[in-house]
């Protein structure tokens, strides 16, 4: 029967899958290396005083020298990012699925969401800090009126994407509306919540950093205001490379996430 | 009118031509936003018997497959399924639905898939019922080793047979289909149409296919209803008396031959806005 034919052999690709890897990223690894040397280069000859921009090599002395605090202040905004960003996708859902499943409270709350969009989000920092004081309620709420909205936009666009064909079926053997949200509309929808989450994982990072700027007595964000006052700019930097370790980190942990919870989805950015 | 629900289990049933009509649709027009789409339809389709209708894109014979299975209210006329509305024929799960896109849910397997429909018009049955019943109908279709496959590692043939699979899980008393195989290439069309007849022959469901290919209707039908644009209505209809069981071969069929050429020329006329109703 000639419609049982099905390709789907990727045995002899998973061989080589590892040396195409390495040559994909190595192009990447090189600029780096090649951008630090120059960096460390030009500072050198140039003698550029190092509150201006520190060399490489100094920067890394900063990061051994202050390990101990920097891991610390590590910890505190890994744990900020981490509540903010689980409680932006818990309520980024919340939100996607009450506009979903009541068409009034949908109608009035969807246009309100949008509007609130357009208020600059940082600029809300100062009145969070007035209202929560100094600890991690204000960063929560800052990563929280940041992060939630790609979540509840993303799950939107995949819950009201469901093909039309496919909900005449449902309707046709009279299924409800739970039944339909809950077994069509919200699995269909994984795909784009994961990319959405992956949106709200960056933007949790600079919730935290911006809500540290504001007002707080740890954290990274604290680190580099105070050092900055100080002129430490090796310091600064430092911390500014932790901040983008943990941008990666729970950037890619949101990817190892997306894999486990949509494990249909046709293919993925790497792999 | 008795309702006889048909069994698909084994059986061999031979489809005999009976003389009570399944579905009757007695003056339906549909209007949708302004237009007229369909003018004043009277369709008649015998309980067991293979019904296609053909026409050209506009002629309104996929909204009139909806008007039959429920999904599109008609301005005005009547439909019954066996004496029921379609609304509630479908809640008794009288109608099985198959559409040109497969439909299939990627999260799910193709066992559960073809229970899917099932599972949400029964909440008696329990997980192990559904996939037995689902096994059941994938064996019918001929997928029964297919069951534990996701969507995305079937070819467009085998996902249209899980969702043929799906409709017949719900054991209906008629298949509508509208366009099945329009997406599949001539070859899998083939070899899809042929088992779709041969599933008819041994379920007995009465079917009802929207298509656009002559050969298609000719091959499979015992009825077509030819119809034609602005508005949509039916024009012609042929009885198919080629006799069942039929294969591939009958396309060789002198009678088969006379039958395209009648078909083409009706379709040609089908075109031709406006005409007698």
């Amino acid at each position: 029967m000639s419609d049982q034919t099905v390709a789907n052999s990727s045995g002899s690709r998973l061989v080589s899958s590892w040396g195409a890897a390495t040559r994909s990223w190595l192009p990447a690894v090189i600029l780096l290396l090649a951008t630090i040397g120059i960096w460390e280069a030009v500072v050198r000859i140039f003698a550029i005083s190092a509150f201006i921009i520190p060399a490489p090599s100094e920067i890394a002395r900063s990061l051994v020298a202050q390990w101990g605090t920097l891991m610390q202040a590590t910890l505190v905004t890994a744990g900020e990012i981490l509540f903010g960003f689980l409680v932006s996708v818990v309520v980024g859902i919340a939100i996607a699925l009450v506009i979903v499943r009541f068409d009034w409270l949908g109608r009035a709350l969807y246009p309100l969401v949008v509007l609130f969009q357009n208020v600059p989000k940082v600029a809300l920092a100062p009145i969070f800090i007035l209202w929560f004081g100094y600890g991690l309620a204000p960063k929560i709420g800052l990563i929280l009126v940041i992060a939630f909205f790609p979540v509840t936009l993303s799950m939107l666009a995949g819950m009201q994407s469901v093909d039309r064909s496919l909900l005449s079926l449902m309707n046709s053997v009279g299924a409800s509306r739970t039944q339909i949200l809950f077994r069509i509309r919200v699995p269909h929808s994984l795909p784009n919540l994961m990319a959405g989450t992956k949106i709200a994982a960056t933007l949790s990072v600079i919730g935290a950093i911006v809500g540290e700027f504001a007002g707080a007595s740890d954290g990274l964000g604290y680190v580099i205001q105070f050092a900055s006052t100080q002129l430490d700019t090796a310091l600064v930097f430092a911390a500014l490379l932790l901040v983008s370790v943990l941008g990666i980190a729970f950037y890619y942990a949101a990817e190892v996430l997306e894999r486990i919870m949509v494990p249909w989805a046709p293919k993925f950015s790497h792999a | 009118m008795r309702v006889e629900t048909i069994r698909a289990a084994g059986g061999g049933r031979p489809a005999h031509i009976r003389h009570d009509d399944l579905i009757s649709a007695k003056g339906v027009s549909v209007v949708m936003a302004r237009q007229l789409v369909l003018q004043n339809i009277d369709l008649s389709v015998p309980k067991g018997s293979f019904v296609s209708l053909i026409g050209p894109s506009g002629c309104g014979k996929s909204t009139l497959l909806k008007v039959l299975a429920g999904l599109v209210n008609p301005t005005s006329g009547s439909v019954s399924i066996a004496g029921l509305s379609p609304v509630e024929a479908a809640r008794k799960r009288m109608i099985g639905l198959v559409f040109q896109d497969a439909n299939l849910l990627p999260w799910k397997n193709a066992v559960d898939n073809a229970s899917m429909l099932l599972g949400i018009a029964d909440k008696s049955l329990s997980r192990a019922d559904l996939r037995a019943r689902g096994q059941e109908m994938l064996e019918l279709v001929g997928l029964g080793d297919s069951a534990h496959k996701r969507p995305h590692e079937l070819s467009g043939g085998m996902r249209q047979r899980v969702a043929i699979a799906r409709a017949l899980a719900l054991d209906p008393a008629v298949l509508l289909m509208d366009e099945p195989f329009g997406a599949l290439d001539a070859i899998t069309r083939d070899s899809m149409g042929q088992s779709l007849l041969e599933i008819w022959q041994r379920t007995g469901k009465t079917i009802v296919l929207v298509t656009h290919s002559i050969d298609e209707a000719i091959h499979l039908s015992r009825h077509v209803h030819v119809m034609g644009i602005k508005p949509g209505r039916i024009t012609e209809s042929l009885d198919i008396g080629l006799p069942y069981p039929r294969d591939l071969s009958v396309a060789e069929d002198p009678e088969f031959v006379r039958l395209a050429v009648q078909l083409r020329t009706m379709l040609r006329a089908s075109h031709q806005p406006g005409g007698v109703s």
